[in-house]
């Protein structure tokens, strides 16, 4: 089939393409859509463009960039066209995640208690008492549910394959779910009856179900939980999701000064008296969340938080420490993790890792930095991060620098094609960008993931980073009823 | 051996402040040859004191005082047993290296081997390695004892010299600091050995220490290493000694930053001053108030009583029951 504008500048045939065959045939699933932007007029898309983009500044969704001195708040790129998943390919995804959490969550109960995984010699002892996100402070302490990770963001690649892999898991404060809860609004507005028509699954229940597996995760004998959301405020980069997520469950936005501690009760001050808190999802890393126990150089957080933690007054979501189950160097485990705790081979499989702590693997990459992308363990975001290909030779040498440094900090992995979709860029012409997946995992009384997820595009031409930090964007994500 | 302790501290606010929080390590450990008999913390203004045990093992006491306040008083007491120790060998066997080794790859030792905040191999520190010939050599306790000795000899003694945050690169480019210096230092140059080695803060009672220069009553901090066959023996690079009797141990940690005698936060525009006063005092009796309070022998029981110790089981249920009823 012959493709017309808007398609014209379109090219077939990148390593895995979301909506099209190499051949230029669009995928089954993206029929109705194709129809849809063949017979849209080029003033139309604009248009659409426009108000979706008005929305989304009315709606003050913005996000901000660290490290850059002039402008730091933008408005959040948002690409109108949506990217697709089948109910066979979502079923899959929801199958190996809900695996993947339920395996983290069990490592790290295991870690801050018997460390039988360690002792079994599955996994090094040195790797995690190197890590710094493992949290010595949380040996022994009970967390309801064995909940650590109670809301997790994992981020997903699709391979030249069209097979899944998990990219990052992100399992500390994972960002991005007001992007996908507020572009669905948008995309409601925009193609109201392609929506329908295509039968794409809601995904409108996010907040409630958040708020669910907050009340699941409550202290025992507190049966009606007071529970807020912890932000570090209005400096940070997350904070319109906080407040829109507060809003959306209904629940009270709060900083670190809003809060006490006495006698091992966190309290919330208001203007009628202190309340006594049950559950706080916190927005705050570790090191800033109790100046008592962590980093004392920070007035975020809520000094004596973490001893009504451990002394079971308060649920922390997610809890302290989970930051040693997504270092990038402990991901290459995985799935030995899975097999370990839950005797099954990894329904979606890791992108294979080089250490670089251990020798052999380190004198592959150092010869090879042009061709792998290497990343700071401890980082996310996209920071602290060479991809090799379109690097310099300059950066290579810093990054050998770093590495010969401090090998334990970085991993290396191969330069993904991830798969493409297609975008409009420049509001004219639909080009295919490369595109990743995060969907957000709720783990409390039971596993929920809302189908779909925040799909980050690479806005650049030929780039591979999807953060919105580095210059990304996203698009509204659509799983099919069947 | 008996030690009672007192350690009062007293903290002094230009301003009133509130919502002050305080952690507290100053319960001795009961492990080895020590043994805790009793603690009191007293507080004022009056608070509710908690207590937790953090992951190496140490009691950590915590109150909070919300109402507004100028002073905040903590007084901790406590009475600890010190059994004799046997003699520290002046060597291992020459395996002793392997064995070590073989120890620590069994075991559960990273936190005490890989650096921490305090303790660890700057340049300078490498530099002192380089000095001390702190090269894997003889036998690991023979170097110790003389890296022990050649720290002392090489460092000085000066109180007040650093702060409880300083680097050691602070105390090495002086070439003075005081215990907590010594023992950061001595933990960096003996982990970088690959022996596992932690920071012990506690007490320091002088009967018989003839040459130390640790100052009379304040608390204290040195090393310990782990030894093969020996398990954790401490050293204590500020006074050239191994640590034995007089070495009262309330925390151990993998350096300062795990066991701070105290640590506190509060809120209010105040600049703070802190006293503190210690007193170490050692007797050969039992004080007399934590006597055990001894129940009459058992041969002078009545035979009648006695030969109800073979009950048959009704008797056992009949038992409990009186016991209950005697509680209500």
């Amino acid at each position: 089939m012959l493709t017309q504008a808007p398609f014209q500048n379109y090219w077939y045939g990148t390593p895995w393409d979301e909506m099209f065959y190499p051949g230029g045939e669009p995928r089954a699933h993206y029929e109705p859509l194709m129809r849809v932007l063949e017979n849209l007029p080029a003033e139309e898309i604009r248009q659409k463009k426009q108000a979706a983009d008005l929305s989304f500044l009315h709606q003050g969704i913005t996000f901000t960039v660290y490290g850059k001195s002039e402008g730091t708040e933008r408005i959040f790129p948002h690409d109108l066209i949506p990217r697709i998943l089948t109910a066979a390919e979502w079923s899959k995804i929801e199958l190996g995640l809900t695996q993947r959490i339920t395996a983290l969550n069990e490592f790290l109960r295991d870690l801050y208690h018997e460390q039988r995984i360690l002792n079994d010699g599955v996994v090094p002892r040195e790797l995690i008492a190197s890590c710094p996100h493992f949290r010595r402070e949380m040996r022994g302490v009970a967390v309801p549910r064995g909940a650590y990770v109670a809301v997790a963001g994992t981020d997903l690649v699709r391979l030249p394959t069209g097979e899944f892999a998990v990219l990052e898991d992100n399992l500390r404060v994972p960002s991005g779910v007001s992007y996908m809860l507020t572009s669905r609004q948008v995309m409601k507005r925009v193609f109201p009856s392609l929506l329908r028509e295509c039968q794409v699954r809601p995904i409108d229940h996010y907040g409630a179900a958040l708020s669910s597996t907050l009340r699941s995760l409550a202290p025992e004998g507190r049966p009606d939980p007071v529970i807020v959301l912890l932000t570090p405020g209005v400096f940070n980069s997350a904070y319109f999701e906080h407040a829109y997520l507060a809003r959306q469950m209904g629940i009270e936005l709060v900083e670190g000064r809003d809060l006490l501690v006495h006698d091992n009760i966190v309290y919330m001050r208001t203007t009628s008296g202190l309340r006594r808190i049950d559950v706080i999802y916190r927005r705050i890393d570790d090191d800033f969340i109790d100046s008592l126990v962590f980093r004392s150089d920070t007035i975020l957080g809520v000094p004596g938080l973490f001893n009504a933690y451990r002394a079971g007054n308060v649920t922390l979501a997610n809890a302290v420490g989970t930051g040693v189950a997504d270092d990038k160097a402990v991901y290459a485990y995985v799935p030995a993790i899975i097999k370990y705790y839950l005797d099954q081979d990894a329904i979606l499989p890791n992108v294979e890792t080089y250490l670089l702590s251990d020798e052999r693997e380190r004198s592959y990459v150092l010869e090879n930095l042009d061709k792998l992308v290497v990343k700071a363990v401890g980082e996310s975001g996209g920071y602290g991060m060479l991809v090799g290909p379109h690097s310099t030779k300059a950066d290579q040498e810093e990054f050998r620098r770093r590495i010969l440094a401090n090998p334990r900090n970085y991993i290396a992995q191969p330069t993904l094609a991830l798969s493409c979709a297609p975008c409009l860029v420049e509001g004219e012409s639909i080009e295919p960008r490369h595109v990743d997946l995060r969907p957000y995992i709720l783990f409390g009384e039971k596993v929920t993931i809302v189908p779909g997820g925040l799909t980050r595009v690479a806005l650049r031409r030929g780039s591979l980073v999807v953060n919105s930090s580095q210059g990304g964007g996203s698009k509204d994500t659509w799983v099919l009823q069947n | 051996m008996y030690y009672r302790i007192r350690h009062r501290t007293r903290y002094y606010y230009s301003a009133p402040v509130h919502e002050s929080l305080t952690e507290v390590r100053m319960h001795p450990r009961t492990e080895g040859r020590q043994r805790c008999l009793d603690y009191q913390l007293a507080v004022t203004p009056k608070a509710r004191v908690h207590v937790y045990r953090d992951f190496l093992g140490n009691s950590v006491h915590h109150f909070g005082v919300p109402a507004s306040h100028n002073e905040l008083n903590i007084m901790a007491e406590s009475v600890v047993e010190m059994k004799d120790f046997p003699d520290t060998p002046s060597g291992l066997a020459a395996d002793a290296w392997d064995e070590l080794d073989a120890e620590v790859k069994r075991g559960d030792y990273w936190e005490m081997i890989l650096p921490s905040k305090f303790s660890r191999p700057t340049p300078l520190l490498l530099e002192l390695v380089d000095k001390l010939g702190a090269v894997r050599r003889d036998d690991p306790l023979r170097l110790l004892r003389e890296l022990n000795t050649r720290l002392h000899d090489s460092i000085d003694y000066v109180p007040e010299t650093t702060t409880v945050d300083s680097p050691i690169d602070d105390a090495l480019k002086q070439r003075k600091g005081v215990c907590q210096d010594f023992a950061h230092i001595m933990i960096a140059v003996v982990r970088n050995l690959g022996i596992p080695c932690r920071y012990v803060s506690g007490y320091l009672h002088r009967s018989g220490i003839e040459h130390g220069r640790s100052r009379e009553n304040a608390t204290h901090a040195w090393a310990e290493a782990l030894l093969p066959s020996l398990g954790w023996v401490g050293f204590d690079p500020t006074n050239d000694l191994l640590a034995r009797e007089g070495h009262i141990r309330t925390a151990v940690g993998r350096d300062y930053s795990d066991v701070p005698p105290t640590r506190g936060v509060f809120k209010g525009d105040a600049a703070t001053a802190m006293a503190v006063a210690v007193s170490v005092t050692a007797s050969d009796h039992l004080p007399p108030e934590l006597a055990e309070l001894v129940l009459p022998d058992e041969q002078s029981f009545p035979h009648d009583v006695l030969a109800l110790n073979a009950t048959s089981d009704k008797m056992k249920e009949w038992q409990r029951a009186q016991e209950v009823q005697q509680q209500q």
